[in-house]
């Protein structure tokens, strides 16, 4: 009977926490390609890191997927597929107009992965010093609130609770985008971009 | 003073700025979207992965077709192999023309002396005036290499142009390689390839591919042997180590490690572009690129010890640092011989019988490599020997004259200072008693390296900037040996003549 209780509860509980989570959609517009949207810090909260660690390939001489979003407390493995000898290294991690220092993950054999835990918000540009073409970016977002946007340029980021926030746009080679975004439910935010 | 530091910081603060990040488009670059620094230190200086990407018929060492980003076209599906041989064994082609062009262009500085001795050239002219300052279009050439699949090569390069002047340029190298059909006689894998078509012999360190804005004078050394007392002969042969070669070459190993070997047979040519003092060389007839039956024979031997503690490492194609992959540090040693016959015929005065001097000559020497990083020393030398018959008194036969010998080589200190930014230090020596006693200066040098002794040495300290990955700043210093000689007054006077180029060049 009382485990029943507690089903109960738990079961209100959750679909109260859905009822007052949204979501943020919206396009961001001005440049072509992915983006990558989230919300800022929230000032007061913080949140549990991932246990999964997402993975930065680096097959046929490019960093695979070209852009990652992950949240900070993140460990990212670095894998090499390619039959080349590859390196990973960043000259510094961008936080808004701050630079942090970089990070140079050396080399290892094919096949392997190399772990590394973003502790810090921020975009990692990511390159190899012996294939100079080779570019791809870490995108460390502050709260798990952020997506992808696809080559339109669309997005959706689900599960934001309501409430107040600073909603910040990025894309490669371009301005940051931010702006404050009031989340009641399903909420719209357009975004522009530019260099 | 002030205005020469001036113009100097000018200068360097220009190339800082002009240094961005690197991107260029040369033939490969084009196929698998990567930059000339994947296989270039300093084009053309091949780093430990072009070496690779060389050694294995201009693909990527493993898994060739993960990279190539556009994909080639099919002469006959794959499966056509089980038909053989009742179809033609299907290959590939590259999937765009891998084209590639280059250009160059030059500004020349001499000493104020340069005329100040006009030694009479080898045919007993007057001396040519040379100008202080000189702009000069180099060469514009067109090069296309890949494969055509189941290791089967191509390169061809071609100038346009050679010194603004379009009639003087020609094929470079133009050759199908075979890459590893050791497999087909199931020896070890890259342990043999062939080589059909006209070629730059495999000469330790390439003169037609070299990154120096001259070249390594010993290469150029032909030798004419100074003129009998005896009457007419004496040898006059015109092969140089820099003149590429017709013929089949055998080859297998790595030059990124471990044994390497070439062993070659080329057209017999001594006489390939009329060397000076109009010798009796045999001239090949029209349609014919020999000059005698005899067939040329190169061998060369190489081993590149890889000195890296960790074994992976030092196996692979480049060693892992720990910043990410490198060029090796190694030590690598050589040997060369190369053999041919000169052959000359002679009229004797008032009779029409026709002497045929069937003249040996050798070419051998050594080499070394030593790397370190980024800093890269290394040299050659070389030993040639040319047997020398002429008329006897009577001129009613030949006879063995004194060999005509020289020697020589280099040394040359490359330091990668920054991924563009290189500097290089040469010196360059050839010992030539009969280039002495001949007045014969090495070729394109000018009347100011006529040699003053048999010994003909300079020093060439040189830096090389790129701009992009595809385009390259170069200077260098030439500093000449002093010379001896009387001026137009018939004044003794001693000089020494420097030399300062500059160079642009890109290729796309």
């Amino acid at each position: 009977m009382r485990r029943k209780v507690l089903a109960v509860l738990a079961a209100v509980m959750v679909l109260t926490l859905a009822a007052n989570a949204g979501s943020i959609s919206g396009k961001v517009s001005g440049m072509n390609g992915e983006s990558v949207v989230y919300v800022d810090t929230i000032a007061g909260k913080t949140f549990p890191a991932p246990s999964e660690h997402p993975v930065m390939d680096q097959k046929g001489l490019l960093f695979q997927p070209h852009i990652l979003v992950v949240q900070v407390g993140t460990t990212v493995d670095f894998l090499n597929s390619d039959k080349v000898a590859h390196n990973v290294f960043w000259p510094s991690l961008m936080q808004g107009g701050k630079k942090l220092p970089g990070k140079n993950l050396g080399t290892w054999p094919t096949g392997e992965k190399r772990p590394f835990k973003f502790e810090q918000a921020g975009v990692a540009s990511l390159l190899c010093n012996v294939h100079p073409e080779m570019a791809g970016y870490i995108v460390v977002a502050p709260t798990p609130y952020f997506a992808k946007t696809d080559k339109s340029g669309e997005f959706k980021i689900e599960n934001v609770p309501d409430g107040a926030y600073t909603v910040v746009a990025w894309h490669e080679g371009a301005k940051n985008a931010s702006k404050a975004v009031t989340v009641a439910g399903d909420t719209k935010a357009d975004f522009t971009v530019s260099k | 003073m002030c205005k020469r530091n001036a113009a100097v910081c000018f200068l360097i603060i220009v190339f800082l700025l002009t240094v961005p990040s690197t991107y260029a488009i040369p033939a490969f670059s084009r196929q698998y979207g990567t930059s000339c620094a994947t296989c270039h230190i300093d084009f053309p200086k091949l780093n430990d992965f072009g070496k690779a990407f060389k050694d294995s018929g201009f693909k990527f060492p493993k898994n060739d077709e993960d990279f190539i980003k556009i994909p080639p076209v099919m002469l006959g599906a794959p499966a056509q192999k089980e038909m053989f041989p009742k179809v033609i064994w299907p290959g590939t082609i590259p999937g765009m023309p891998q084209i590639g062009l280059r250009f160059n262009t030059f500004f020349q500085v001499y000493s104020r002396n340069r005329n100040t001795l006009v030694p009479p050239t080898a045919d007993g002219g007057g001396g040519t005036f040379t100008p202080r300052t000189d702009f000069q279009p180099g060469l514009f050439s067109i090069f296309t290499a890949g494969n055509f699949g189941d290791g089967i090569a191509f390169w061809v390069d071609d100038d346009f142009s050679v010194g603004g002047a379009n009639s003087n340029g020609g094929l470079g190298d133009g050759y199908l390689k075979f890459v590893n059909i050791g497999r087909l006689l199931k020896l070890p894998t890259d342990s043999l390839s062939l080589k059909v078509g006209q070629f730059e012999i495999d000469i330790p360190f390439s003169q037609a591919r070299t990154w120096n804005l001259s070249g390594w004078d010993i290469y150029d050394e032909a030798n004419y042997g100074a003129a009998s007392a005896l009457g007419v002969g004496g040898v006059n042969n015109a092969f140089a180590f820099s003149t590429p070669g017709e013929g089949v070459e055998l080859s297998g190993g790595h030059n990124y490690g471990g044994y390497h070997y070439s062993l070659a047979i080329l057209n017999q040519s001594t006489n390939p572009n009329g060397p000076p003092g109009a010798g009796p060389n045999v001239s090949p007839i029209v349609g014919t690129f020999s000059d005698s039956n005899f067939k040329d024979l190169y061998g060369r031997f190489q081993y590149r010890f890889n000195l890296e503690k960790d074994s992976t490492s030092r196996n692979d194609v480049q060693a892992a640092g720990p910043n990410g992959p490198r060029d090796h540090t190694y030590l690598q040693v050589g040997t060369f011989y190369f053999y041919g016959r000169s052959v000359q015929r002679f009229t004797p005065t008032g009779s029409t019988t026709v002497f045929t001097a069937r003249e040996p000559f050798y070419r051998t020497g050594g080499d070394f490599s030593f790397n370190y990083r980024t800093f890269n020393l290394f040299g050659l030398y070389m030993y040639g020997h040319d047997r020398s018959q002429v008329f006897n008194g009577a001129q009613t036969g030949l006879m063995g004259a004194p060999s005509a010998r020289f020697n020589g080589g280099f040394l040359e200190a490359d330091y990668l200072a920054l991924p563009w930014l290189m500097a290089i230090m040469r010196y360059d020596r050839v010992q030539s008693e009969a280039d002495f006693l001949n007045g014969q200066a090495a070729a394109s040098s000018g009347n100011y390296f006529q040699p003053a002794s048999a010994t003909r040495n300079r020093v060439t300290p040189g830096v090389q900037f790129l701009i992009h990955a595809n385009i390259k700043a170069s200077f260098e210093y030439q500093i000449r040996p002093q010379q001896t000689g009387t001026d137009a007054s018939g004044n003794t006077q001693t000089v020494r003549t420097n030399q300062a180029i500059a160079g642009l060049e890109w290729v796309y």
